[in-house]
């Protein structure tokens, strides 16, 4: 009889170990996964630069003076270095993974810093950078050095001539500065609308509401509010909050503000029921207290309870945050998934987590890329997890 | 002697179940009035009539005159606020609010209405003086009250019910949570306040009754047995019941 408990129960022990066991390898294997193909790109300039690569088309005017810097230290093998134009190209490939040629370094006296802007002939400060990708340089008495020759044949083109016609290049682009600024906005702007309206609503079913059906049913609602699926709300968004700015605002179809609404209409369930449970959870203790020194109800909620619940409703906003960075269903729909560099409220925008959608869906898939932006995602939401952990130290560490 | 409460016919139901029948009482001005008896006969319920603290618990239902200067507090237009403001409560839990020891005393006060710092600081001093925790925490008015120990919290709480400058003061079996050290000190920070103070205190401990009441209650499932002088009750109680339960024989 005691053999077979303790089979039974390492059966059971057995079980625990292998669910567990299982969960750990999914979640390395996502996180694996994820970083080995996004963390090739990931450096300072993707988070700053813009999406889309601008154009210049250049030439140089007047008496050339030339550069008399000698090369560079530190230039690699992949790197070539022109003395006469100081300037050093490599061969490398840009963010959609194709090759490309980019400025590696420019010296201070090279003749590229004073270039004359074609597409803008007011410019009078204008020239090459660094990080820039040059796709042609046209000679008037020879070919044009394009990319596919490489970076050294390009460099030997430009040190062999003293002249040239033109030369197109474009900064590196694919940058996620735009994503990353628009997610911001609608972090912002849904908490802005769904916060308030959620806590007090919370305040209200916890603290005012009678004790009676009509409450209940309320709370159940709400309840089953927060298994709808996203994608429901995002088809509300399209329904009602889409035309609703595009006639009241300058907004055309699909935009910030509309997308914000949506995110905040999915997260006031969220934000609901983390609030009450966190007022719930406030000892009857210190209303008693409260009342008991003459305060009336409504003291006796915002000046102990709410305070008290404090912590609980951090932690449900940065919980909402986190469901914000990763919602997408609802977004393709109330945002749309254009990416763009210059944000406007009322305009197409795209946030991190639709933005790996576009990349996934383009023609062919940029993998690397979508994976790189998982990688901020995931990083957003580690410093935000360990942010409500620190919060909550926090104040137990004051509290108790 | 003048009488502060006046209690005529008091019951008091949980939904069906009658928690106190019958009861009347007078509490006296600037005494000590003690209730005693068993655990649930009621003590703490008829505490919660006098200042109206029943009110929370939604299935209780009151019949009977709980007279408070003459006037009813029962009455439907009563100013329950005022008379929190007026009786003032210490529970058994030391409850201080999870903010600075200041502003644990400033509350009452700034509920109503008080916002002038000096006076604020002024209260606060007096307050903590009059609880006899002003030397143990003058010096660190700004930290949260939490840090205290349970006897300084308890304090802190008649420190806190003491700002509001009340008539009368109900402690439901203040010192049940607390050392006997702890618990010394408010007996006779007690012995100090019945001069300013008119106190009801429900306790657990018959020596307690005894050091510190003028008047004693006894309260046996609902009932008032017997109410009178401590010394009557705890050397010639007239009822069978109260001399059963001071001698210990029960409860
Ligand atoms: N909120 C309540 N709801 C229902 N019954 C209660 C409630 N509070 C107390 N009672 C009941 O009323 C009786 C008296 O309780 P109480 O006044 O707390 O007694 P004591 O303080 O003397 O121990 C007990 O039988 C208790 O179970
Ligand atoms: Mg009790």
């Amino acid at each position: 009889m005691s053999n077979k408990r303790k089979r039974i129960d390492l059966l059971y022990q057995g079980l625990t170990y292998f669910a567990s066991s299982i969960a750990v390898i999914a979640l390395s294997m996502i996180f694996i996964y994820v970083f080995r193909n996004g963390s090739d790109l990931l450096d300072f300039g993707l988070l700053v630069n813009d999406y889309h690569a601008e154009y210049y088309n250049a030439d140089i005017e007047g008496n050339i003076t030339y550069s008399t810097t000698p090369a560079p230290d530190g230039l690699e093998d992949n790197m070539y270095y022109s003395d006469k134009w100081g300037i050093a190209f490599e061969d490398t490939e840009n963010r959609e993974g194709k090759n490309v040629i980019r400025v590696v370094y420019i010296a201070e006296d090279s003749p590229m810093r004073d270039l004359n802007d074609k597409n803008n002939e007011t410019s009078d400060t204008f020239g090459i950078e660094e990080g820039n990708i040059v796709t042609a340089i046209k000679f008037d008495d020879k070919a044009s050095a394009l990319p596919i020759y490489g970076a050294e044949h390009m460099i030997n083109e430009l040190d062999a001539s003293d002249d040239f016609r033109e030369i197109v290049f474009t900064s590196l682009g694919g940058g996620i500065r735009g994503s990353i600024i628009s997610t911001l906005y609608v972090i912002g702007m849904s908490l802005l609308f769904s916060l308030p309206i959620g806590v007090f609503t919370a305040i209200y079913l916890n603290e005012f509401a009678p004790k009676n059906r009509v409450t209940n049913t309320l709370r159940s609602m709400v309840e089953v509010l927060t298994g709808v699926p996203s994608i429901i709300f995002g088809l509300m968004g399209l329904a009602v909050f889409v035309p609703l700015t595009v006639r009241y605002t300058s907004a055309t179809s699909g935009n910030l503000i509309s997308g914000s609404l949506t995110l905040g209409v999915i997260l006031l369930p969220v934000i609901i029921r983390a609030t009450e449970e966190s007022l719930k959870v406030v000892p009857d203790a210190l209303r008693n207290a409260s009342l008991a020194l003459g305060a009336n109800h409504t003291q006796t909620t915002f000046k102990v309870v709410l305070p008290n619940a404090l912590p609980g409703i951090m932690t449900a906003t940065l919980l909402a945050i986190g469901r914000i960075i990763g919602e997408s269903a609802a977004l393709i729909f109330a945002i749309g998934t254009a990416v763009k560099d210059d944000i406007s409220i009322f305009g197409k925008s795209t946030t991190l987590a639709v933005h790996i959608w576009s990349l996934m869906t383009d023609e062919p898939a940029n993998i690397e890329l979508a994976s790189t932006i998982a990688v901020v995602i995931l990083l957003i939401v580690l410093i935000l997890n360990i942010s409500v952990k620190l919060i909550s130290m926090r104040y137990r560490k004051r509290y108790e | 002697m003048k009488t502060v409460f006046k209690i005529e016919n008091l019951d008091l139901f949980y939904g069906e179940f009658q928690a106190l029948k019958n009861i009347s009482l007078e509490i006296e001005k600037n005494q000590v009035t003690a209730l005693i008896g068993p655990s649930g006969c009621g003590k703490s319920t008829f505490l919660r009539c006098l200042n109206r603290m029943n009110d929370l618990i939604e299935s209780c239902k009151i019949m009977g005159d709980v007279a408070y200067h003459d006037e009813n507090v029962y009455d439907r237009d009563y100013d329950v606020i005022g008379l929190r403001t007026k009786v003032g409560m210490v529970f058994q839990n030391p409850n201080p609010f999870p903010m600075s020891i200041y502003d644990n005393i400033a509350y009452g006060p700034r509920c109503q209405g008080i916002k002038d710092k000096k006076r604020l600081d002024e209260i606060v001093h007096t307050s903590l003086e009059k609880a006899a925790l002003i030397d143990e925490v003058k010096d660190r008015l700004n930290d949260s009250a939490m840090g205290l120990s349970g006897g300084q919290q308890q304090r802190l709480c008649i420190a806190r019910a003491i700002a509001m400058e009340p008539e009368v003061i109900l402690m439901d079996e203040p010192t049940s949570a607390l050392d006997p050290i702890a618990t010394l000190k408010i007996e006779e920070l007690m012995n100090d306040l019945k001069k300013d103070y008119t106190i009801v205190i429900v306790t657990h401990s018959m020596q307690q009754a005894a050091r510190i009441s003028d008047k004693t209650a006894f309260f046996l499932m609902g009932e008032l047995i017997e109410v009178d002088s401590t010394d009557t009750i705890f050397t010639q109680p007239k009822n069978q019941k109260t001399e059963d339960y001071i001698t210990g024989r029960f409860g």
